[in-house]
């Protein structure tokens, strides 16, 4: 699967060139375009392919799992991350799934990523609120509303 | 800008120390985010998307403190996230208190009339209650019907209680300008001290990514709402940042301007963008890249924000600016209210806002769905 990346935002190249003419001039704001990454496991071959796995993971809505290269797995929200000149220098810090520690994870430590966790944005657009709505309002079953995920 | 005395002194008085002091990026209002959990699922924020266990995680009332001590602002928004939902809210809002911070606690007020007997109204605490518009709209920004009759009667029990009310908008592409302007009405009629307004940012981890205003729309829109302006209209924003919404002013974002703390720590550059967090305050001003952010630098992400989160700050340090901004604030003062032939036209063209389109109804041609969704 391949995984989206920055350049997608903003309707991909037509919005980086509108914005780098003139954003003064931007009618609409295209969006990010966004392919479900969700149970994504990206090859990490080479450095290349790790920086950009780990990129899309910090800008991915859901958790992560991270094996390291002693073996251990930590599941995780990717909050945060600083690329240095080499893999040893670059890292992620990760908010675990199980607990309140904060952990800070080199590059260099990384042997395998997976996006495990569900993507908190899916399924919620705006079309499909006003689809949701003029449903309900054809069939009267009261009132619409998107909710926000229960949390167990 | 309808807010007491005190208030202004306070604000004006730091300003003043900030431009002695020669200091090129300070703060000026602190974004606190104490938790990201929200009991509305709005399509256009990129705010709550995160796993359940970041959207249970919520700051402690003493990292609220020395966030605020850290950062010295005179005031401090809170949004969130639903900050009602935070389980030591009270607690937090009564630490400020203390310190004599300026708060805009920023409700969907789905809570307020349920929670307001945990504050005690004071001039430092304002509940700033999010309402995009008039019913309809307003549901349909919040992806909940029944949202606004809540909100407005949260507005109502809070006004009645003797708190300081304020209102805020945000507008994504298809508001309907006579619709925002009759709201603006009703929330006067309603008592509330006055007003904020702000185009919706293109949060990349929102849901929907079709409806962000671009910089053109975003002016002429504002130029058509907030031109030939009623008398009775209060905003509580700077006169210059409205101007800029209106095209009138151009200012570089100053994301400095409202940083932002949350569950991460401090968030770069700004309150809308997550590139990064840093530990400390000082660590935000001292290693973030500020050139790679604002219309100005290039930046796709940048491209489409007036929000006041970059550039009401933007606003308010041109006033200090010596003669040009005295000379503006002048102009501003004069200006009235912003009589503007053009506008007033602009008020007549047809439009009709995205959610009227019923999608479970065919179109017939191609050329009358393309117009259910122009501005």
């Amino acid at each position: 699967m391949s995984a989206p990346t920055h350049s997608d935002r903003a309707g991909a190249a037509q919005s980086t060139a509108n914005a780098a003419l003139d954003p003064e001039q931007l009618e609409i704001a295209a969006g990010t375009a966004r392919q479900n990454v969700e149970g994504w496991v990206p090859e990490l071959a080479s450095d290349a392919e790790i920086r950009s796995a780990l990129e899309q993971a910090f800008e991915y809505r859901g958790d992560v799992t991270i094996t390291r290269k002693d073996g251990a797995k930590i599941e995780g929200y990717i909050f945060d991350r600083s690329t240095g000149d080499s893999l040893a220098t670059s890292f992620v810090r990760l908010l675990p799934k199980d607990s309140h520690s904060r952990l800070k994870i080199s590059y260099a430590e990384i042997a395998a990523l997976a996006f495990t966790g569900r993507d908190a944005a899916a399924g919620k657009s705006y079309e499909a609120w006003v689809k949701k709505y003029w449903a309900k309002k054809t069939t009267g079953e009261g009132e619409a509303s998107i909710q926000p995920d229960a949390l167990e | 800008m309808p807010v007491p005395i005190s208030q202004g002194l306070t604000v004006a008085g730091y300003l003043l120390k900030q431009k002695l002091a020669g200091r090129k990026r300070y703060p000026f209002v602190l974004m606190l985010e104490p938790l990201f959990r929200c009991n509305l699922a709005c399509a256009g924020c990129g705010k709550i998307q995160y796993p359940a266990h970041i959207l249970k995680s919520e700051l402690s009332p003493e990292e609220c403190f020395k966030a605020v001590d850290e950062c010295g602002t005179p005031m401090v928004s809170i949004p969130g996230g639903e900050p009602l939902m935070h389980s030591q809210i009270d607690k937090i809002v009564e630490g400020l208190v203390e310190r004599k911070k300026y708060i805009y606690l920023c409700t969907n007020a789905l809570l307020l009339k349920e929670k307001l007997h945990l504050f005690k109204p004071s001039k430092y605490l304002t509940f700033s209650v999010h309402v995009d518009g008039q019913r309809e709209h307003h549901d349909f920004s919040v992806c909940r019907e029944g949202g606004y009759d809540q909100a407005i009667e949260g507005i109502k029990a809070a006004v009645k209680a003797g708190f300081r009310v304020t209102t805020n908008t945000t507008l994504f592409d298809g508001a309907d300008p006579n619709s925002v302007r009759a709201h603006f009405d009703e929330m006067m009629e309603l008592g509330v001290e006055g007003m904020m307004l702000s185009p919706g940012y293109s949060y990349d981890k929102a849901p929907d990514q079709k409806h962000f205003l671009g910089r053109a729309r975003t002016r002429r829109l504002f130029r058509s709402i907030l031109s030939n302006r009623k008398k009775s209209w209060k905003f509580n924003q700077s006169v210059l940042f409205l101007e800029f919404l209106m095209g009138k002013q151009h200012y570089k974002c100053t994301p400095w301007g409202m940083p932002t703390y949350n569950v991460f720590g401090w968030q770069k550059p700004c309150y809308l963008l997550q590139d990064g967090y840093a530990d400390t305050f000082q660590e935000l001003l001292d290693s973030t890249e500020w050139q790679n952010y604002g219309t100005e630098s290039g930046n796709p992400k940048c491209a489409n924000c007036m929000v006041h989160s970059g550039y009401e700050a933007s606003a308010v340090d041109a006033q200090l600016n010596g003669l040009s901004g005295l000379w503006a604030t002048i102009k501003s003062a004069l200006a009235g209210n912003y009589e503007d032939a053009d506008a007033l036209q602009m008020l007549n063209e047809p439009v009709k806002p995205v959610h009227s389109f019923n999608p479970l109804v065919q179109i017939s041609s191609t050329d009358s769905a393309m117009e259910e969704t122009r501005a």
